[in-house]
């Protein structure tokens, strides 16, 4: 029972912060220090996110094996050379086998 | 089609202007346009959330209530944080407030998305914020930036790539909730999380404000691993919001 309430007492908070600023918002234009705010947030926790994926497990730091942080370094910057996101896996993920397999 | 621009300089193109245009081959286009632009990012949740519904089903948590996770939820770390926790035994209040703290960047999400759809009434604001989510918004905003979409195909253009985004994290989990799919680990699947979201970083810092704030954000989140709650994903984004205005305002320096 524990675990429902925990599940759904997430999912409403969560769809509480989707909905937000579609409430408050309106039909009122941002000010445009906050509109200048908001194109950053993306890239900001998009990083974040990366980031606390790739360097901790379980709340502390612990960076992922060599292979794995090379072969999201090759996707990043494949993405960056093609400008297509799917480059992401299509460089990534063979990098991570062929390093793994050298590796043994 | 008339074109008006905002005063936050979004520019909003005027669809009843043209009501005897045929508006329903241009949503439709811009719904399927949508679906498309979201399969890139499909690839890399499918994995992601074959891995959580995998960790679900090791997990000692009641496989329904971890499985309502996928659609209540609707946010893979938030998600997987919740079932570690309830595994571990920690206290429910605990849980919920971490799992929150990890999900309020979808605040900020929910801020910078919110000017798309000011001119719908509030029940379909509602509704269109329902799947809000990190590739939703990015994808979505990036194209709505564009400034060749009127209302109803910005609403069609989001309402596509949520289903595919929506229906693919549901259905795999549910795959592997359900029926136990296995994965091999020497594929490298749980990487793919980090790869799809590096391929949205990637396309996502161009200028110098961004580079900025995604450096800091990167920065401050890796500091801030051990903070209470999982912050360091909230306290580094805002971080990075800060250092971006910051470089936004500072004039760039001269090639000597």
């Amino acid at each position: 029972m524990t675990a429902f309430v925990v599940i759904g007492a997430i999912g409403l908070g969560t769809y509480a912060m989707r909905a937000s600023m579609f409430v408050l918002v309106g039909a009122r234009p941002l000010p445009a220090r906050l509109d200048d705010a908001s194109r950053l947030v993306g890239p900001a926790a998009v990083a974040a996110l990366v980031a606390t994926m790739t360097f901790s497990h379980a709340g502390s730091i612990d960076p992922r094996p060599a292979p794995e942080l090379v072969a999201i370094a090759v996707g990043y910057m494949a993405v960056r050379r093609t400008g297509n996101v799917v480059y992401s896996f299509v460089a990534g993920l063979p990098t991570l086998w062929v390093l793994t397999a050298l590796m043994g | 089609m008339t074109a008006v621009t905002q005063p936050d300089g979004i520019v909003m193109n005027d669809v009843s202007a043209t009501r005897n245009a045929p508006v329903d081959d241009d949503v439709r286009r811009a719904f399927v346009e949508g679906a498309r632009a979201q399969v890139p990012m499909a690839v890399g949740v499918a994995p992601f959330g074959f891995a959580i519904g995998a960790a679900v089903g090791a997990s000692n948590v009641p496989v329904f209530a971890g499985w309502l996770g996928a659609p209540l939820i609707m946010a893979g770390a938030a998600q997987l944080t919740a079932v570690e926790m309830l595994d571990a035994g920690a206290a429910p209040l605990m849980i919920v407030v971490s799992a929150l703290v990890i999900n309020a960047r979808i605040m900020m999400y929910s801020a910078a998305t919110a000017p798309w759809f000011r001119d719908e009434p509030m029940r379909r604001r509602l509704l269109l914020a329902l799947p809000l989510i990190d590739q939703l918004y990015l994808v979505n905003v990036a194209r709505f930036e564009q400034g060749d979409l009127g209302r109803r195909e910005r609403q069609a253009h989001w309402v596509g790539g949520a289903l595919v985004l929506c229906g693919t994290w549901v259905t795999s989990q549910t795959v592997a909730i359900f029926f136990g799919a296995g994965l091999p680990e020497s594929f490298g699947l749980d990487l793919a999380a980090p790869l799809a979201l590096v391929g949205l970083l990637a396309m996502s810092v161009k200028e110098r404000p961004a580079i900025a704030a995604a450096a800091v954000a990167g920065l401050v989140a890796v500091v801030g691993v051990g903070l209470p709650f999982r912050a360091g994903v909230l306290v580094a984004a805002m971080s990075g919001v800060v250092a971006g205005l910051y470089a936004g305002d500072s004039p760039p320096k001269e090639a000597s």
